[in-house]
């Protein structure tokens, strides 16, 4: 007998997954499949427009990453127009770009994972005494943790419990035995989450500075479109850098002092998800976080390059333009390939859907036919993961002494070796290493720019090409960043002043990938491979494991409506 | 710990776009937003316009310390396309208590959820919305969309006026 758990749609991520897991006899994942159920082709759209607007059209992509689409595509056009920005567009380019990781790993951790670690109802049974006492020994740098103040958390959780619109909390397994918290520790949790969703919304205003309004904040190919005046009104000022000096500040109290001892303590309970949901053990970061401008890759923070096989003793070089390592494979994908390949690199790519899936309502999907509207992409052949955990490992195999530290300190607190990281929990894990990096050199960032601008240069934007008349007939260009997700890149070819093709590999494309023409599994599918489930019909595990990569199923639609979905199913056969 | 230099308006009343502009009819509620914030006769410090795209929990902040809000946006209630809805603070609510927190989602539904964490006083809401035909990758309204904004757009008009009319402090009006 064998059971097959179907998880459609997956909850609290941003956009459609489903999510299908064939278990053993002794309810261990031995398949999966993962299929993006939405068709997007937003690539389409941009054919034919000025390349100089593209990227508004893409800040509209993602329901959370404006920032990082619209960096991405400025960066293609420059890099097809060969234009060079100045020293002040990259370096507030990287501020917004670490405010990025900084906000969004913060809010994945409280409002989008916890809850799969984290028992709200059982908050509700805390000792506030007890509470205090365990916050003032986890996180003894932070300020609120008296008695009245989870006396006061708990009135407000029983409030909205009692209200029965649970909001943000339904839809999860309370109660479900794979919960391991005590009452005290998920009270504390829930109270840090409540600060953290206070801070979330006050550190944005980073991006409004910089961007001149957020949550759509503007971009410009060549620089960046904030006029800075120390002296002046009106524009990027003394008194707004000293509002973004000390938002920079908060973020890095929550981080070193919320974030990352709750981390810590969460982790501990749950010491056996070490073991399950690595994966591939092959990770891809293009890097990012210039610091001698975006063509010198051998000086950004972030460091490019690939894992293969787990193996740390050796980072293989990446290369994006390269029409061999990269390919999006279709053979498990709902499109056609006019030449009928079997994988296109994204500057000869093709968006052109061929549904031949099951009419909807369906059961089940079938792994040996197309199940997905995502393409599969591959490098040299190989199925990778992109994200935190693929940027840690990148930096500690490169022997970069920041990453180091960080991954050292943690692994010595938990008490494991660097094996443990090849995991769901390694993977979580690494999102708040990352964010303490992030928050750190986000600092060192701000300060180089107040530096530079005292130093008299307040330049942010090169217009030389800002014509279309100076553009060559029929130039291409790719703009990679390092997105809060992973590996994020576009491709662009500009004919006769306008684009000809646009092609873009988001980094959940990567990880929630269907299988490839070999059979290979993506991201997700393998990381699921191996997890005993302890209630197939509450599939908290699933969750923990997909959630760990924080999936954005990219460009969510803004319906308001109430169809209750059903959310888990499970076929015995 | 709240820092403001008028980053963010505090003016009483928000009127909130959301909707994706990629994918046409979802786009519906950013069409009465533009239209609305165009011909707008309000002081910025009264009424403030946000098109807040599909953010989610982003969009909190704007949410704090307002008397009204109106939000527009694509509603599918599984009326006929084109149908004007008109939601008050309760009906809303009532939605938001239906539904699974998928992101195709109401994450205004969501973020309007997550914000009753923190009103000690909660703000009148009202939503105003119309009913897609079709959500797909393109942009533009479908016409029974379309042929919806000027019934959708005199409500939006009718619902702020009342709002400033019982908000905003007589001296700024």
């Amino acid at each position: 007998m064998s059971t097959r758990v179907v998880v459609d749609p997956v909850t609290r991520i941003e956009g459609h997954l489903r999510v299908e897991a064939m278990l053993n006899g002794s309810n261990v994942i031995e398949n999966a499949m993962s299929s993006g159920t939405m068709w997007r082709g937003l690539e389409v759209i941009l054919k034919g427009r000025d390349p100089r607007e593209a990227w508004a059209f893409c800040e509209r992509i993602c329901g959370v990453c404006t920032t990082v689409h619209a960096l991405a595509s400025v960066r293609s056009v420059e890099n097809a127009l060969g234009i060079t920005v100045p020293k002040n567009a990259d370096l507030i380019r990287n501020i917004m770009f670490l405010t990025q990781m900084v906000q969004d790993h913060v809010v994945h951790f409280y409002h989008l994972h916890a809850l799969d670690w984290v028992d709200i109802v059982s908050a509700l049974k805390a000792d506030p005494v007890a509470t205090s006492a365990l916050a003032q020994k986890v996180s003894p740098h932070w300020g609120l943790a008296s008695e009245g103040y989870y006396r006061d958390t708990a009135a407000t959780i029983k409030k909205f419990v009692d209200s029965g619109q649970l909001g943000i909390f339904q839809n999860a397994y309370w109660g479900h035995p794979a919960y391991k918290l005590p009452p005290e520790a998920n009270l504390m949790a829930v109270a840090h989450y409540l600060e953290a969703l206070k801070w979330q919304k006050e550190v944005v205003k980073i991006h409004t500075v910089f961007g001149g309004k957020n949550p759509h904040p503007n971009y410009i190919v060549g620089g960046m479109a904030s006029a800075i005046n120390l002296e002046g009104d009106g524009v990027i000022n003394i008194e707004r850098l000293n509002l973004v000096g000390s938002l920079i500040n908060q973020a890095a109290d929550i981080i070193e002092n919320l974030y990352i001892p709750d981390l810590l303590a969460i982790a501990s309970f749950y010491p056996e998800w070490t073991k399950y949901g690595g994966g591939l053990g092959n990770y891809l970061v293009y890097g990012d976080i210039p610091q001698n401008g975006i063509s010198d890759v051998s000086k950004f923070r972030f460091p490019r390059g690939a894992i293969l096989n787990k193996n740390l003793n050796e980072v293989l070089p990446v290369d994006p333009a390269d029409l061999g390592q990269i390919q999006e494979e279709i053979a498990h994908s709902w499109y056609k390939y006019p030449g009928g390949q079997t994988g296109l690199h994204p500057w000869e790519g093709v968006t052109e859907a061929n549904y031949t899936g099951p009419q909807a309502p369906y059961k089940q999907l079938d792994e040996n036919a197309a199940y997905s509207w995502l393409k599969a992409p591959r490098w040299k052949g190989n199925a990778m993961e992109v994200g935190p955990l693929s940027r840690m490992l990148v930096g500690y195999a490169s022997g970069k002494t920041e990453f180091k530290e960080v991954v050292g300190a943690a692994l010595g607190k938990l008490k494991v070796g660097p094996e443990a990281l090849f995991s769901t929990l390694g993977r979580t894990a690494a999102r708040g290493l990352e964010a303490q990096l992030c928050v750190h050199w986000l600092k060192q960032e701000f300060d180089n720019l107040i530096a530079n601008l005292k130093a008299g240069d307040t330049n942010t934007a090169n217009t030389v090409n800002w014509k279309p008349e100076t553009w060559k007939a029929e130039s291409k260009g790719l703009g990679f960043t390092e997105a809060p997700r992973g590996a994020l890149c576009h491709w662009i070819h500009i004919k006769d002043q306008k684009i000809e093709n646009y092609q873009i590999v988001v980094p959940s494309t990567w990880n929630a990938s269907p299988r490839d023409s070999k059979g290979q599994h993506g991201a997700y599918e393998s990381a699921l491979i191996g997890t005993p489930m302890a209630d197939p019909k509450r599939p908290v595990e699933i969750l923990r494991t997909i959630h760990s990569f924080d999936p954005c199923l990219a460009c969510a639609s803004h319906v308001i409506g109430p169809d209750g979905e059903r959310l888990a199913e499970v076929i015995v056969r | 710990m709240t820092v403001t230099i008028g980053l963010v308006s505090d003016a009483p009343v928000l009127v909130l776009g959301l909707g994706n502009l990629l994918l046409l009819d979802d786009a519906a509620g950013l069409r009465l937003l533009e239209d609305l914030s165009r011909d707008s006769k309000y002081a910025e410090e009264d009424v403030e316009f946000v098109d807040g795209g599909t953010q989610g929990l982003a969009l909190l902040g704007y949410l704090n310390d307002r008397k009204a809000i109106i939000i527009l946006d694509a509603v599918g209630l599984g009326a006929a396309p084109g149908t004007v809805h008109l939601l008050d603070s309760d009906e809303v609510a009532a939605l938001g208590g239906r539904r699974a927190t998928t992101s195709h989602e109401g994450n205004a539904l969501e973020l309007l959820a997550t914000a009753r964490l923190f009103w000690e006083d909660p703000p009148r809401i009202t939503l105003v919305g119309i009913e897609p035909g079709q959500i797909a990758t393109g942009i533009g309204l479908t016409p029974a969309v379309e042929a919806a904004i000027p019934q959708a757009l005199a409500m939006a008009r009718k619902v702020l006026a009342e709002m400033v009319q019982a908000y905003v402090p007589c001296h700024t009006r």
